[in-house]
């Protein structure tokens, strides 16, 4: 991240090519530039090196973010907790990022903070360059439990978000279908919630989540209530998606596995407090074979960094 | 032609939706059901039967006796008279109570600070029955239909307002998240949008509810005198004739059963997203 010869790198890809460029930035040269970042500077280098480049091209910032529960001026008496500690990493524009860790890292606090749902005790995010101040429509936000509004038909639930904008109709019906199309659920779109698998409503909500065109998809653990198989099928599509829309992702797992199938880099977090304990970067050709033996020692890496021996 | 119906249905394993909606609203979903229901009304009236042979009519009148009652009493044309009245304070009364009750629920039961205001006092009234109110209901209204609809507002208020509040304290707060994430931004869009559909289950069958028991209410709140069904089975008892006033009981289980199966076969259709 903080590398200069890293950000140097991706910014001119990104900055230079926009959307025809930022396929060439996942497939190809972000490689190269990031094992650069890994092997500087590991973490508590994002801000550090934001200063250098236009806040646009930013993705997300994480800086300094620290959150307290209870304790200290409230008048319960409990004692506070340290859920998260100093907290910094970034994202950038077009990269595709997993945050694992172990349970009660605070994975799912941060990913509450990040969307704005919450607000940090310390620090700042920021996306774009402009700090998070509460949930935002430029943050197309996935959920584990999917969350889809069960009174609406999946037309309706993509169309959500785009009725609160001022498109006109013609333009928010295209963008659904399109939506629908993407995640191939184009012949049930007039079907409710009830009727779809798993699968299905999260890939619902996946396209809910993009067809305002938010500037960042941030997920929390969205795959981990399907079962295996459906799982690895939603990684490849989520793949797909990121690779034809250039999306920024930011993705919280706790599968080890998952994020080093999905993520150019991952953000692995450490428990009591809540902090960042290293980010690796993931230099492996995709599409990713789990039988690969660099797949393999990234994940004993990632694992051995947990500190979880499975 | 019925028969044939349930038996395909019986094959396909008793799976009732949609066109029989109206068979099933009654309860009725399948043939050995509706056997074993009309079995049982058959075997209370052979019961109610036997045991009225047994005592004076006062005590206990036998069916046909309440049925020619019910027939005088509609050649009459006091029963019809009687339950055009009914309704006349029964419309109003449950519509204004039901309105005012999902309303103040649906708002109490979101805001915070209007709950934490209110709280005491609602506290404080609910116990109160609505007949204990016929006092304020003459002096605010009259003996007419405004002072009996008053009564049955009441009662339909609480039931609705608890049922709403309840509902809307019930919506996930997951629910609430994505609406923010997805562009929502005042009280009123949440409401709206997520709110009230999310609670709409639990506020409907608030309604339900209350619509059955302001039928209850019309025979309270005709004890004064407003003239209506509940005021025919109080005079048919006062004057010991308790064939009539069954007979007017049966008009009240039979304007209830009306009203519920067809408010059921309403929610069924709006519901219809429902697992």
């Amino acid at each position: 991240m903080a590398g200069v010869n890293g950000d140097g790198a991706s910014t001119s890809d990104v900055g230079g090519a926009e959307n025809g460029g930022t396929t060439d930035t996942a497939g190809g040269t972000e490689n190269g530039g990031t094992t650069d970042t890994a092997g500087g500077t590991e973490n508590g280098g994002a801000t550090a090196g934001t200063d250098g480049r236009r806040a646009a091209d930013e993705g997300v910032v994480v800086d300094r973010v620290g959150k307290t529960y209870g304790g200290s001026g409230s008048s319960s008496g409990e004692t506070a907790v340290r859920a998260l500690d100093d907290v910094s990493f970034a994202v950038d524009r077009g990269e595709f990022v997993c945050l694992v860790g172990p349970s009660g890292c605070g994975k799912t606090t941060l990913f509450r903070i990040i969307a704005g749902l919450i607000e940090a005790t310390d620090g700042t995010v920021r996306l774009g360059g402009a700090p998070v101040t509460g949930p935002t429509t430029d943050m197309g936000v996935v959920f584990q439990e999917y969350h889809l509004f069960p009174w609406l038909t999946v037309e309706e639930n993509v169309g959500f978000g785009l009725d609160r904008t001022d498109r006109p109709e013609a333009d928010r019906d295209a963008r659904v279908t399109e939506m629908l199309e993407l995640v191939g659920l184009d012949e049930f779109r007039d079907a409710y919630p009830k009727s779809l698998s798993g699968g299905m409503k999260q890939r619902v909500a996946i396209a809910r989540a993009l067809a305002v065109d938010p500037a960042l998809l941030l997920m929390d653990e969205p795959f981990g209530a399907v079962d295996a198989q459906t799982r690895e099928m939603l990684q490849r599509e989520l793949l797909d998606v990121w690779r034809s829309t250039g999306k920024t992702v930011l993705f919280v797992t706790h599968d080890v596995a998952e994020a080093v199938t999905l993520a150019d880099r991952i953000v692995v977090m450490a428990a009591d407090p809540g902090r960042v304990r290293e980010v690796v970067d993931v230099d492996v050709d995709r599409p990713r074979e789990r039988g690969d033996p660099a797949f393999g020692e990234h994940v004993a890496r990632v694992r051995d960094l947990i500190g979880t021996g499975e | 032609m019925a028969t044939d119906t349930g038996g395909r249905f019986d094959e396909a394993g008793g799976d009732v939706s949609g066109a029989t909606g109206l068979r099933a609203d009654l309860g009725l979903g399948d043939t050995r059901r509706l056997r074993r229901g009309v079995g049982g009304v058959v075997g209370f009236v052979v019961v109610w039967h036997l045991v009225s042979l047994t005592t004076s009519p006062i005590v206990l009148p036998s069916p046909a006796a309440v049925a020619e009652a019910f027939v005088v009493e509609l050649a009459s044309g006091t029963m019809t008279a009687a339950l055009l009245s009914s309704v006349r304070h029964w419309i109003p009364g449950t519509v204004v109570g039901t309105g005012l009750g999902v309303g103040a629920g649906v708002a109490f039961g979101w805001s915070r600070v209007l709950d934490d205001v209110t709280a005491p006092l609602v506290r404080a009234l609910r116990p109160v029955p609505p007949l204990a109110l016929i006092g304020f209901a003459i002096a605010w209204f009259g003996l007419n239909h405004a002072g009996a609809a008053f009564i049955i507002a009441v009662g339909a208020f609480w039931i609705n307002f608890y049922a709403a509040y309840g509902a809307v304290e019930g919506v996930s707060e997951d629910l609430l998240d994505v609406g923010r994430t997805l562009g929502v931004r005042d009280d009123l869009d949440m409401i709206r949008s997520v709110v009230l559909p999310a609670s709409l289950p639990g506020i409907t069958t608030g309604i339900r509810t209350g619509l059955g028991r302001c039928w209850m209410l019309v025979v309270a709140a005709e004890i004064f005198g407003v003239p209506g069904i509940g005021r025919e089975i109080l005079r048919a008892s006062n004057n010991l004739l308790v064939d009539t006033s069954i007979a007017y009981i049966l008009v009240l289980s039979l304007m209830y059963l009306v009203v519920d199966v067809a408010f059921r076969a309403t929610q069924r259709r709006v519901l219809a997203w429902q697992a």
